[in-house]
């Protein structure tokens, strides 16, 4: 919304030009009212002050709730609070003819039309404004047109009262309908489209059809035109849900949708009417009231008066307030304030505020917060019980795992919750199994992800280019659609070591980083997944778990973007695995107080029989004497056959009670010997 | 006669061991002198022959002869040692600044290494931390926020709709909901989390970035505290007074709700497209909890106040690191994200 300095300098007369002038102005409307954008010099000079303007540019967003800030007098109520000066109101009342209006009005749902004025001018010539009205309008924004529908844009600007000018003999009939439109009813609109209309959408109707989407847009066949001699102002009050459904619907936003939409006062309409009988007289003189004019109303219920204890602000605003200073920013802002009984007020709310912005006293705290300033409120410690805060354990147990992975030298990346159809197929996640985003931002960002490998391959490519070897993780959400109302969220970690120069041991290394972050964790061999090297695949098991995947990425996705080198992964669901710790309870076990005695095995196996199936065996053989067992080395080639491996471990064995003796030693090692051999292992002694 | 070979020898060994030039030569002499077989050994052998008075005084000569000699030895070869080991650690000389081996440390991302300050900053005084889901419902992201279907302000806020009938929350609002359920007044919450926008991507906009919601419910809360709270916030982070603006704002949540604005940080006020050229940039809206949202969530506004704030994480991130393209945080560019 724009506003014209000098515009705002005649609704306020104290306002000059170096005081505040236009930046200070600015600044201090966005300290106490709405965050401005921007002043920039005015692109027409104003001939009512024959002086350069400025405009004040205010964010839209921050007007939302504040239905009389889209015109000049609200905002020049707000400045003149803020610096002391005082309104002049431009509204005539008086110039509102009387008697018996020449148009009815007949309102059929006041829920949806709380008011609608009307009045008939006759003896309109269409002409072009007066330069000064031309510029005021281009200035902020608006173009000139013709003086008719000028007069309507500068009162749409000012109280804001949008209007809309019918072509009184363009109108079937002698009565205006407001009602909702019917089947199959259609409306040419002034701005040459044809809208299809539903039973949902409000209309101005005459006797043979809709004339009108009310607070939207006018109709294309009863506009006036060069020749129109009689128009039918209308100056009305519609309900802010409807304009807004019938303007989103449509895709259609006007200046009065977007002004309809936030609630305007009902009290506007005649002030309207009476502002545009004025204009009449200076920019088309020959046009004079036909009748009185027509004002249909419903029973307008007001805000109520608020009760407002003086200390309730002082308590809100956490710093203490007086009563002169809470009656005086209340009066300035148009609020009506008596004092009944002491340091209590009833404020009674002007109808402008009283839409929808303003029914309750903690309203009024902000009232009174805003013009004090902010920033004018002295910092102040809350006095509250001390409490531990409740526990989030998820919080911890994710800090852990990524500082893990930093420490490991893995640099933690952010990727978007979005996959595409091709992103998702790459890791052969089928895009109907996602949920989709109903309207995306283009073709690339669809449907939200299930699984964070695609990001991480997306990083590997790209990067790839600047080093030759890198890690990366990523700890994040991955999005699982359920029958039920909300989906199922897992947090996933994930992490991926690429080398152009990669062999196996980058699959070993990641599974020590695996042991760092999971300690104590282990493999086992998994069936791959078609993106998976068939042959480097594993399930990550953990406290009895399985908590993820390892694996190499299959050598061929590499290929295809033309990557050379080896990615190993692994991914890892870290609710469950947070579960996991959750209930661990730590004892300790004694530390031996005898010496153990060492020995070292080698056993022949199958090439492919698991090592740690080995261990497992040598561990079990040596049952309660065992202190400790190590893997040494794997050998395979001469002397040993063809699709055979010797693997040798270090093993400690012990007693608790007392020192083994050299005989005993060797026993242990025996029962371990034939054991082995029993489950058809050979051992190289 | 004795006492005279006892003198000669010590003058003798202490020439030797003054003259040896190695660790071997001293020890040649000290074996001479003092060995089993040395000169020392032979000359108490011809103890026996005296009498004991003689025996004695010579005795005491022996001694005397034998300490001087011992400790003589002793300060020549720890000079020896001493120099030995200079030299050989001399030689051990390596060029420390030659690269070490192995995996160099990694980085967390800046977004996460803040929110690791912020929620300790906030456990330190007594705050839970919620972490709410991505996907939320309307009613969450909206309706207990009081923005109902035909508010304005869900224009504010582009969302994303989902096949499934949700919404990707536009905010971390929505934990406000979840916060004063699950834990019940009094309470004091902050809930981080990455919130959607529908919007274009340019170097100041992003669909996707990242949040920060406090919020406290007690018996007496005023915006006196939450400026406290906000104070307290910027110092920690910036570890200098920050200079930032509070002015009016409008959030249905809130009542009043004004918003915290912080000197742009990177063009230093001057304007830059981060600020969108003004020098300031919007860093915390915030407020007193709104009665109405209080009582959608069955707490009772005339027992209860509470404030709410939402810190945008990404923007005091840009802010803290001078970062001037928005896009770089989920870029995945490594040359960028291993500064953190
Ligand atoms: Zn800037």
């Amino acid at each position: 919304m724009k506003f014209s300095y000098r515009w705002l300098a005649e609704l306020v007369p104290g306002l000059a030009d170096d005081s505040p002038g236009p930046l200070e102005l600015a600044r201090l409307i966005t300290m106490k009212t709405a965050e401005c954008e921007g002043v920039e010099p005015a692109s027409h000079l104003d001939l009512h002050g024959l002086a350069p303007d400025y405009i004040i540019d205010i964010d839209n967003k921050s007007l939302t709730h504040r239905p009389d800030l889209w015109g000049h007098i609200g905002m020049a109520r707000e400045v003149a609070a803020i610096t002391g000066g005082s309104l002049v109101d431009p509204v005539k009342v008086s110039l509102l003819p009387t008697g018996q209006p020449e148009i009815r009005v007949r309102i059929a749902d006041h829920e949806l039309c709380p008011r609608y004025s009307a009045l008939v001018m006759e003896g309109v010539q269409v002409d072009l404004s007066p330069v000064w009205l031309q510029n005021r309008l281009e200035s902020i924004g608006i173009n000139a047109i013709n003086n008719i529908v000028d007069v309507t844009n500068l009162i749409l600007a000012e109280l804001p009262q949008p209007m809309h000018a019918f072509d009184a003999d363009k109108l079937t009939g002698d009565t205006i309908h407001v009602r909702l439109a019917r089947r199959h009813e259609r409306l040419r609109a002034l701005n040459g489209e044809t809208y299809d209309l539903t039973e949902e959408d409000l209309v101005i109707a005459d006797a043979s059809g809709p004339v009108a989407l009310a607070g939207v847009i006018g109709g294309a066949e009863t506009a006036i035109s060069e020749g129109s001699r009689r128009v039918v102002l209308e100056s009305a009050n519609f309900n802010a849900a409807r304009v807004r459904l019938t303007s989103a619907r449509l895709k259609l936003r006007t200046d009065a949708s977007v002004r309809f939409e936030k609630a305007l006062d009902p009290e506007n309409t005649v002030r309207g009417l009476a502002r545009a009988v004025e204009l009449f007289q200076e920019v088309c003189p020959s046009a004079r009231p036909v009748g009185g004019f027509a004002d249909d109303r419903g029973v307008l219920r007001p805000v109520g008066p608020i009760l407002l204890p003086v200390n309730f602000v002082s308590r809100k605003l956490g710093t203490r307030v007086t009563l002169q200073r809470v009656v005086a920013i209340l009066r300035a802002l148009g609020f009506t304030v008596s004092e009944p009984q002491a340091e209590t007020l009833i404020v009674t709310v002007p109808s402008w505020r009283a839409t929808k912005d303003i029914s309750l006293r903690d309203d009024l705290v902000e009232e009174i917060g805003r013009m004090i300033g902010y920033n004018e409120i002295p910092p102040v410690a809350p006095k509250v019980s001390c409490v531990v805060p409740p526990a989030n354990p998820m919080r911890l147990f994710l800090r852990s795992v990524r500082q893990q992975l930093a420490s490991q030298g893995f640099t933690e990346v952010y990727n978007y919750s979005f996959v595409n159809e091709a992103e998702a197929e790459r890791f052969s996640l089928s895009i109907s199994e996602h949920i989709a985003i109903r309207n995306p931002i283009g073709s690339e960002l669809t449907h939200l992800r299930r699984s964070l490998l695609p990001g991480l391959f997306k990083n590997i490519v790209d990067n790839v280019r600047h080093s030759p070897a890198f890690r990366i993780f990523e700890v994040g959400q991955e999005i699982h659609g359920n029958a039920s109302s909300l989906p199922n969220e897992i947090t996933r970690g994930a992490a991926a070591i690429y080398d152009a120069h990669g062999d196996e041991q980058d699959f070993f290394e990641l599974k020590r980083v695996l042991e760092c972050v999971f300690p104590s964790s282990c493999l086992s061999a998994a069936e791959a997944r078609p993106f998976e090297h068939p042959t480097r695949t594993a399930y990550i098991h953990w406290r009895g778990t399985v908590i993820g995947r390892i694996f190499e990425l299959h050598p061929l996705l590499l290929q295809r973007e033309g990557v050379e080198g080896r990615a190993v992964l692994f991914e890892t669901d870290l609710d469950l695995a947070q579960r996991l710790t959750a209930s661990r309870l730590l004892r300790y076990t004694p530390v031996r107080k005898y010496p153990t005695s060492g020995f070292d095995l080698s056993v022949i196996s199958d090439i492919r029989m698991p090592a740690d199936k080995i261990q497992d065996a040598l561990a079990q053989l040596a049952g309660s004497h065992l202190a400790s067992i190590e893997f040494i080395r794997q050998y395979d080639g001469p002397p040993l056959l063809p699709g055979q491996k010797s693997v040798s471990y270090h093993i400690e064995a012990g007693a608790l009670d007392h020192t083994l003796s050299a005989e005993e030693v060797a026993e242990i090692r025996n029962q371990i010997i034939e054991g082995m051999r029993g489950r058809g292992f050979e051992l190289r002694v | 006669m004795l006492d005279a070979k006892l003198e000669e020898l010590r003058r003798a060994t202490l020439a030797g061991f003054a003259s040896a030039v190695s660790l071997e030569q001293l020890e040649e002499s000290r074996v001479a002198a003092l060995g089993r077989k040395g000169t020392l050994a032979q000359i108490s052998k011809e103890f026996g022959k005296l009498r004991p008075e003689e025996r004695a005084q010579l005795g005491k000569l022996l001694n005397s002869v034998k300490q001087d000699l011992e400790s003589d030895y002793g300060d020549k070869k720890r000079g020896f040692e001493q120099a030995e080991l200079a030299h050989r650690l001399a030689n051990e000389w390596i060029d420390v600044t030659l690269p070490a081996r192995g995996v160099r440390v990694g980085s967390l991302h800046p977004i996460t290494q803040l929110q690791s300050e912020i929620e300790d900053l906030f456990t330190s005084l007594g705050f839970a931390i919620l972490y709410g889901p991505e996907v939320e419902t309307e009613e969450h992201n909206f309706d207990a926020l009081n923005i109902p279907a035909t508010h304005p302000a869900r224009d504010m806020q582009d969302t994303f709709w989902l096949s499934d009938g949700n919404l990707l929350r536009t905010h971390t609002s929505p934990v406000q909901v979840r916060g004063m359920r699950e834990l019940k007044p009094p309470l004091r919450m902050i809930a981080p989390g990455r919130v959607f926008r529908n919007e274009e991507v340019d170097a100041s906009h992003e669909h996707t970035f990242y949040q920060l919601e406090g919020m406290m419910v007690d018996r007496e809360v005023s915006i006196a505290n939450l400026i406290y709270f906000m104070k307290i916030l910027l110092s920690s982070i910036f570890k200098r007074d920050a200079i930032v603006r509070l002015r009016p704002g409008y959030f249905p949540f809130v009542e009043p709700g004004f918003e915290l604005d912080i000197h742009c940080l990177i063009c230093d006020g001057a304007g830059c497209p981060v600020c969108k050229q003004s020098g300031w940039v919007e860093l915390l809206p915030c407020g007193l909890v709104h009665p109405n949202v209080l009582r959608m969530s069955d707490i009772d506004p005339e027992e209860w106040s509470g404030f709410a704030f939402g810190l945008g994480l990404t923007r005091l991130a840009m802010m803290r690191y001078g970062i001037d393209d928005i896009r770089q945080l989920q870029g995945g560019d490594l040359r960028f994200l291993t500064q953190f």
